[in-house]
């Protein structure tokens, strides 16, 4: 348990979540990859606070931010996945969504 | 023994995200993303962070991935035909591009020389849960009360802004009225 092996560990996970979002073709398995991603960042920075840090308590409160930052973005993303489901013929597919494309 | 409870729940983190990321069904992908998260939780402990495990077990399961789980039952019609496989293409070009970025970050990792394994600060204390509760709400130089109201801000600007975009219009036509930006991502009713 070192600070690269957590760092390796957050990178992985990074990109597991780089794959999904790249691969998923429904919009709410893209979100999911999303939290993924979020997941390593997050393991990133109690990693460092926790095996570098001189101050380890403002590392503790970070991930708190990020946190919330990602339930907003959440709600917001769910908002818009349930108004784009009610139209009609809409199958959240995002090789058919076009709507948004401007 | 710490070394090897950190290996378990490392391989049990990364064989969970995986399976979110590859299973077909989304119900299966959110439920193994709370296996992930649950692992995320107990990493969180053994780095001595328990307010952060607790708030990861509370927002991301509790809330995050249940309200996901809400969303995918209602919109998603769990049949054979809803699935979307995804296509050989897009494997390949995704599996090749999140490769290629995870091998350019194990080379930074490599070459870059970590300084060696002691700490700047040996003796500093892991965050307790007094410490963080009382940092976040002081307005001293080091405090974060301005991020807190801040977040507290944009979470009430969010749940507003979710309330008016998933909103149902009563009479799209008929007030004559032109739409406002919001009714044009909700999109004419369906029913």
């Amino acid at each position: 348990m070192t600070l690269a092996n957590s760092l390796l560990l957050s990178s992985i996970l990074f990109c597991i979540g780089i794959y999904g979002v790249l691969t998923r073709r429904q919009l709410i398995g893209m979100l999911l990859s999303i939290e993924i991603i979020l997941n390593g960042a997050n393991i990133n920075f109690i990693a460092f606070a926790h095996f570098r840090a001189a101050d380890p308590t403002a590392g503790a409160i970070f991930p708190i931010f990020v946190m919330a930052i990602s339930a907003a973005e959440m709600a917001l993303a769910l908002a818009i996945i349930i108004a784009m489901h009610r139209q009609k013929n809409s199958k959240l597919d995002i090789q058919q969504l076009r709507r948004l494309n401007g | 023994m710490e070394n090897t409870i950190f290996y378990w729940l490392a391989g049990a983190l990364i064989l969970m995200s995986l399976l979110t990321v590859s299973v077909q069904n989304l119900l299966h992908a959110a439920i193994s993303l709370i296996g992930s998260f649950f692992a995320t939780a107990a990493l969180y402990l053994l780095l001595q962070m328990e307010f952060v495990a607790l708030a990861q077990i509370m927002i991301y399961i509790g809330g995050i991935v249940v309200f996901m789980v809400i969303t995918i039952l209602l919109t998603a019609q769990l049949g054979a035909k809803n699935l979307f496989p995804k296509t050989w293409p897009q494997r390949l070009w995704g599996g090749s591009v999140c490769l290629s970025l995870l091998a350019v970050m194990w080379l930074t990792l490599q070459s870059n020389d970590l300084p060696p394994a002691t700490p700047i600060a040996p003796t500093a204390e892991p965050a307790s849960l007094t410490a963080v509760g009382f940092r976040l709400l002081s307005a001293d130089g080091t405090g974060f009360l301005v991020p807190f109201e801040i977040i507290s801000l944009l979470l009430l600007t969010a749940l507003i802004g979710a309330v008016v975009v998933a909103r149902r219009d009563p009479k799209p036509a008929a007030a004559g009225v032109p739409p406002v930006p919001a009714d044009q991502v909700s999109g004419k009713e369906s029913s």
